[in-house]
């Protein structure tokens, strides 16, 4: 784990005031609310984490929701929806295995950013109480560490993001239809940075060239484009979470992909099933 | 700032770890602790000597401080992994292993080597299984083409072992196949 552990500069509270610039989600409820019941809960000092926290108890039966095993190990779709964290680790891995840029999910990071902080202020609230036992610094422990899990995965959804956003950077401020993929902070970042790299490229070399060879965008026969672009046609792997329709493959015969099954293929192929959800990427 | 080079291409071992990590195990608790709320769901009661199901990360952390006893799970043990191993070498096709068993597997066997009978014959059997296993999909490389391919009954690690070389593989076949036709569409 701890070759994972890279110094982030990106800090997630900056995420944060990203995220909740979003209108639709109830937040400020859940903070206010947290703010409110913590000092009762700071006084009779034994009700802390586990009642507080309503979300997570009403979603669970009895063991928590993993990813389940059955016998032979098949992620068993227990039928339910699933939880905040799967869908982040699903995101995080799709993002990370895809070509292209996927559209960002800001509720789904909202809400465990609200979560995380609401654990984050429990924590605290729990440790500057001098009388917690030994028996709650233990469930302190353990609530950090998942609270800890959880930041890294974020961070490297956003990482993978960024290096996306920065190497497609002229493709995304070019094409409006790309627009709608990205947050408000992600579509700024690429325009800036557009911005820079062609004041730089100006300022240090093409100005000094002919203006026939100055522009940044030039068809050159023979020679890959000069603005890189996602490559749509390199093979992914892809894993099928439930029976999807049929889709036709480049060389015109058609694929019907079944729940479980797992195919290496080009990612224009599943594109349409990856946004909705109906394969993963692994 | 933006993900490091070499995370670029590819997801690490590691991370596959902390991504199996999630999954849930039983352990027997030494150490009680009401029901916590946690962002993943409600973990608990720990009631001595109760079993109780946790994620593998935080069974990992119990066992660490010899708070609890994991118990393995249903094919982690040699007479199911030995039947494994013989279809594997008989059969052509992969056996059916769950799609996390070798993070899973690694994990346990390397916190919680003594709940298990025979941790040494454990590790041979899997890493027979693995070679076995590895031997196949090498060969699967004769079967690529530049339209599908399917995969049944690999599992994660496996399927990134292979990534690299597939996917270049495969785009490069994909390549060959398109441009003869370009060429053909552009003569009359």
């Amino acid at each position: 784990m701890a070759d994972l552990d890279w110094d982030f500069a990106f800090d997630v509270d900056h995420l944060d005031e990203e995220t909740s610039r979003q209108p639709k989600r109830a937040p400020k409820t859940s903070r206010s609310r947290s703010k409110s019941v913590a000092p009762a809960q700071d006084r009779d000092g034994d009700v802390e984490i586990q009642d507080d926290f309503d979300i997570g108890a009403e979603r669970d039966d009895g063991g928590g929701r993993g990813f389940n095993l059955g016998i032979l190990g098949e992620e068993v779709d227990d039928g339910g929806e699933e939880s905040l964290v799967q869908e982040l680790f699903r995101h995080w891995l799709n993002e990370r295995h895809s070509p292209d840029i996927l559209p960002i999910n800001e509720v789904l990071l909202a809400g465990l950013l609200d979560r995380i902080r609401k654990q984050t202020s429990d924590v605290q609230l729990l440790r500057s109480d001098p009388n917690s036992s030994e028996d709650e610094h233990f469930r302190i422990m353990l609530v950090q560490t998942e609270v800890e899990r959880l930041k890294f995965v974020i961070r490297s959804y956003m990482r993978t993001r960024l290096f996306k956003v920065e190497k497609y950077a002229q493709f995304i401020t070019s094409h409006p239809e790309v627009h709608d993929k990205l947050s408000k902070a992600e579509l700024e970042h690429a325009q800036r940075y557009t911005q820079t790299l062609e004041a730089h490229f100006t300022n240090s070399v093409l100005q000094s060239l002919p203006p026939e060879q100055q522009s940044l965008n030039e068809d050159m026969v023979f020679m890959p484009p000069m603005i890189p672009e996602p490559d749509k046609n390199r093979p992914v792997f892809a894993h099928a979470r439930r029976n999807c329709p049929p889709v036709r493959l480049p060389d015109g015969s058609m694929i019907e992909m079944e729940k479980g099954q797992i195919s290496l293929l080009s990612y224009s192929v599943i594109e349409q099933m990856l946004l909705r959800g109906e394969v993963e990427l692994v | 700032m933006a993900l490091p080079g070499p995370l670029r291409t590819t997801i690490t071992p590691p991370e596959l770890e902390l991504v199996a990590s999630e999954q849930l195990v039983e352990i027997i608790p030494l150490v009680a602790m009401e029901r916590t709320a946690f962002i993943s769901g409600a973990y608990g009661p720990l009631r001595p000597p109760l079993k109780c199901k946790v994620p593998l990360w935080m069974a990992t952390n119990l066992k660490m401080k010899k708070k609890c006893h994991i118990i393995p799970p249903v094919w982690l043990n040699t007479d199911y992994l030995q039947d494994r191993f013989n279809e594997e070498t008989t059969k052509e096709e992969f056996s059916r292993l769950p799609f996390r068993f070798m993070e899973i597997s690694k994990v346990l066997l390397d916190v919680a080597s003594d709940d298990f009978q025979n941790p040494d014959k454990l590790r041979s059997l899997l890493k027979d299984i693995r070679e076995a296993r590895q031997a196949k999909s090498r060969e699967g490389i004769s079967k690529l083409d530049h339209s599908a391919l399917d995969l049944p009954n690999l599992c994660a690690m496996e399927i990134n072992e292979i990534r690299p070389f597939f996917v270049r593989a495969m785009g490069v076949i994909t390549q060959l196949v398109r441009e003869p036709e370009a060429g053909q569409a552009m003569e009359p």
